[in-house]
């Protein structure tokens, strides 16, 4: 089965992952940035959402470590975030994303169709 | 909700069920039940965490927690809390206490609203 790092702070957003995916992939959680990293590490998933606003180590810089890192550079990585002011899908594409989703989550299809558009291209 | 387009915050919904009725489509009433009971949990602690941050000069603490807060209350359909969490959210970034202060108490207000309103709207669709 597919799997997918999910990296999320709040339990609510992983619980609602959780529902809207559970059936379709195998969901990896962490709720921090060096956990992520060690578990990335440990077994590569096929893909991860990746929240932006985590406490500490936020995604842009666990992003940065995923691209440095050779294992880990090629992995499709899914910015979620509640920034949503305009600009800032251009400004997550280049910093190294290679997608990006709004939270509320109110359309699970613009979310399974951007997971399944990058898992089509590994 | 009114199907014309709204000019400022006065004429903004303060709740939106449809919120809730799409937890329950994304995984029916026992999402619904769930997403509640840790918002209830967990939004009074990220306010309260967020207005002692702010009162010990912490504006990167209150900024996070009031970043979630936005986020978890537009997911559950409280658009006016998720508004006045981005308010606070942007306060605490540009370091104005005073402002802040103020709108964690309207917030506080809030909070109380939208836990009766999911009270009863968790009754009503038995979840």
């Amino acid at each position: 089965m597919t799997t997918l790092a999910v990296v999320e702070d709040n339990a609510d957003n992983r619980l609602l992952l959780q529902a809207l995916l559970g059936e379709r992939y195998s969901l990896v959680e962490f709720d921090n940035g060096a956990d992520a990293l060690a578990g990335l590490a440990r077994s590569l998933p096929d893909l991860v959402l990746l929240d932006i606003s985590l406490p500490g180590m936020d995604g842009n810089e666990i992003l940065a470590r995923i691209r440095a890192d050779e294992r880990l550079r090629a992995l499709p990585v899914i910015a979620l975030t509640a920034h949503a002011m305009a600009g800032n899908r251009e400004k997550y594409l280049s910093a190294g994303f290679n997608d990006y989703i709004t939270k509320p989550i109110v359309d699970e299809m613009i979310l399974i169709e951007a997971i399944e558009r990058w898992l089509v291209r590994r | 909700m009114s199907s014309t387009p709204a000019t400022n915050a006065a004429e903004l919904p303060d709740v939106d069920p449809d919120a809730l009725t799409r937890l329950e489509r994304f995984g029916g009433r026992k999402l619904l039940r769930e997403m509640i009971a840790l918002f209830v949990e967990i939004a009074p602690a990220r306010l309260s965490t967020a207005l002692r941050a702010v009162a010990e000069g912490s504006m990167t603490t209150a900024e996070n927690e009031l970043h979630s807060l936005k986020s978890s209350s537009a997911q559950l359909g409280a658009m006016k809390l998720s508004r006045l969490s981005e308010r606070g959210e942007l306060l605490a970034r540009a370091g104005m206490v005073t402002g802040i202060t103020e709108t964690l108490l309207e917030s506080r207000t809030e909070l109380a609203r939208v836990q009766s309103w999911l009270a009863g709207e968790r009754e009503a669709r038995g979840a």
